[in-house]
């Protein structure tokens, strides 16, 4: 669907030439999710403008669905824009256009007539969930809102694919979750191709099929995102990993926890791209009828499987530790003692 | 101490002022700020826009183009308007047929204008957010789409008030223009008014042409915030 090959963008300035994106080979697959996470000024913001030709590649080819985006006309690529869309992370609506005009914005870009136009606004905006609101200017919505103009927008000229360009970095947590709801929701139903750049792990994680981690312009880690947080390589990526699923907080309390269980032994489970739906850990307690309290717990899913830890205490012999603990590994959760 | 109230009484009596002239004379100088005020914003407008397009750094065959027009506009501005009244004399006259009366003003009136204006427009257009012009070239839009559908659009309250300010200054220069024979409230006041000695022809003159300039503010700034909808 796209193909980047060794790609790189040099901005040349006065003083110095910067790469922002140098040798940068990936390829995306037709339908799904990609993203790519990096720091800022990793590179990111430059790459995906490559896609849409908003910036010139210095060297390689960028093939989306088939053409050569470094190689196409002016005209040719005003026409290949209509299909390759994108939103951004400050909504970039028109203030001067009602949320009806700002969607219809790209269909008369296109040349769509008025009353195609005005069926496919009522449609995106139902999409989008924004009914009755087609008339009200952009000053009068909130953030959310706003990025479900620009989605809906986006849409408006059927595109393949769908460019997001931090799409929720200015959005709170709650908003971003819907947003990327929406996301998923319309890929399987328009049958898009999305790329979507952010510095957010958790954005990754939650709607992408595969990730590219991005450093100093360079791509340093492909991978499905199971991959990615299974087993990551690179240094950033474990950072990017770590940050989403962070326990550091959780360490303190080992010692307090001990002081109000004396008894107990204080166990954490690891989950580790664990994809069975079954409820292993209730499964276990039954089957060895222990008594347990749950003390802490952070995990997460991922579009297909479960990351993260859970801290529990229990009234338990050597033995029988030891054999949960190999029942455990059999569901790929891993077993540690921290106090006992 | 006499003689100061002896002044005011003169110039309270308005035993002198021929209302006729006056509105002969209000009417010139509407004709005047009017047109030219037209013509300053079409002008204005076209050479504000190469300004802002061809000021993009990275473009680079369009930096001569932004230094000759940059050029003009700044050597225009920094002629005083008197000045460039008597210095387009010839072309006044080759293109209007007269340097007399309120048609022989029109040309410097609009010279004059029209690179203020030009400023204003570039300023205005500065003031757009950057993401809403990427946005539009992301939609595939070409120049021209961006000119008519983003740029005027989204910078029309700055469109409004630097036009009205234009507008304001250009009745202004009208009465200078009347002082050297193009008619006008300036113009009354100075030929009547002044040579003849009939101050209150002057406070006339001047009433009237405070009234023009507090209609042009008003109705520049209620248009200006009605299309305002951020």
């Amino acid at each position: 669907m796209i193909n980047i090959k060794s790609v790189s963008k040099i901005f040349k300035t006065k003083k110095q030439n910067i790469t922002a994106v140098d040798q940068v080979d990936l390829s995306i697959n037709h339908g799904e999710i990609f993203g790519i996470i990096g720091y800022s000024g990793a590179g990111k913001s430059t790459l995906i403008r490559l896609l849409n030709g908003l910036e010139d590649v210095t060297e390689g080819d960028v093939i989306v669905s088939g053409d050569d985006i470094s190689k196409m006309s002016k005209g040719d690529l005003r026409n290949k824009r209509q299909k390759v869309s994108m939103i951004f992370q400050h909504f970039n609506l028109l203030w001067s256009r009602t949320v009806a005009e700002n969607i219809s914005f790209p269909m008369e870009i296109a040349g769509v007539p008025k009353k195609e136009r005005q069926a496919r606004v009522d449609e995106l905006i139902k999409l989008v969930g924004l009914e009755g609101r087609a008339h009200t200017y952009p000053s009068e919505l909130s953030g959310g809102q706003k990025q479900r103009v620009g989605i809906a927008r986006a849409l408006s000229n059927k595109p393949e694919v769908l460019l997001c360009d931090e799409a929720t970095s200015a959005l709170d947590p709650e908003t971003t979750d819907e947003v990327l709801d929406l996301l998923v929701d319309i890929t399987k139903e328009m049958n898009l191709t999305i790329v979507l750049i952010t510095h957010e792990m958790h954005v990754i994680r939650k709607i992408c099929d595969r990730a590219a981690v991005m450093e100093n312009g360079k791509v340093v880690e492909v991978g499905s995102v199971i991959e990615l947080f299974q087993n990551p390589q690179s240094s950033v990526t474990k950072r990017f990993v770590k940050d989403d699923i962070s326990d550091d907080d959780h360490q303190l309390a080992i010692e307090e926890l001990k002081a109000s269980f004396p008894t107990s032994t204080i166990v954490k489970l690891n989950f580790v791209g664990t994809r069975a739906k079954s409820p292993i850990v209730s499964e276990v307690i039954r089957n060895y009828d222990l008594d347990v309290n749950i003390l802490s717990g952070n995990i997460k899913q991922t579009n297909q499987e479960s990351f993260g830890h859970l801290y529990i205490a229990l009234d338990i012999d050597n033995e029988t530790l030891e054999s949960i603990s190999n029942e455990f590994k059999k569901h790929d959760v891993t077993l540690e003692v921290e106090a006992g | 101490m006499n003689s100061v109230i002896e002044e005011f009484k003169n110039m309270f009596s308005f035993e002198n002022v021929k209302w006729d002239a006056v509105i002969e004379a209000t009417y010139e100088t509407i004709y005047m700020t009017v047109i030219a005020t037209i013509a300053a914003f079409i002008i204005g407008l076209i050479f504000g826009i190469i300004l802002f397009l061809s000021n993009k750094s990275e473009n680079v065959p369009s930096k001569p183009l932004y230094g000759t027009t940059s050029f003009i506009v700044n050597l225009f501005r920094a002629i005083p308007f008197i000045i460039l009244i008597i210095l387009l004399m010839p072309f006044t006259k080759a293109i209007m047929g007269t340097v007399m009366g309120s048609n022989g003003a029109l040309p410097a009136l609009i010279i004059g204008a029209a690179p203020f204006y030009a400023r204003l427009v570039e300023i205005g257009l500065k003031e757009i957010d950057k993401g809403v012009i990427e946005s539009a070239e992301s939609m595939g839009a070409n120049t021209w789409t961006i000119i008519w559908k983003v740029l005027i659009p989204e910078s029309l309250p700055a469109l409004i008030s630097g036009i009205t300010v234009t507008s304001i200054m250009l009745v202004g220069s009208t009465a200078i223009a009347g002082v050297i024979g193009a008619g006008g409230l300036g113009n009354l006041a100075y030929m009547v008014g002044f040579t003849r000695n009939q101050p209150d022809v002057t406070l006339v003159a001047t009433v009237v042409i405070l009234i023009i300039v507090f209609v042009i503010q008003i109705l520049g700034d209620f248009f200006s915030k009605r299309v305002d909808k951020r």
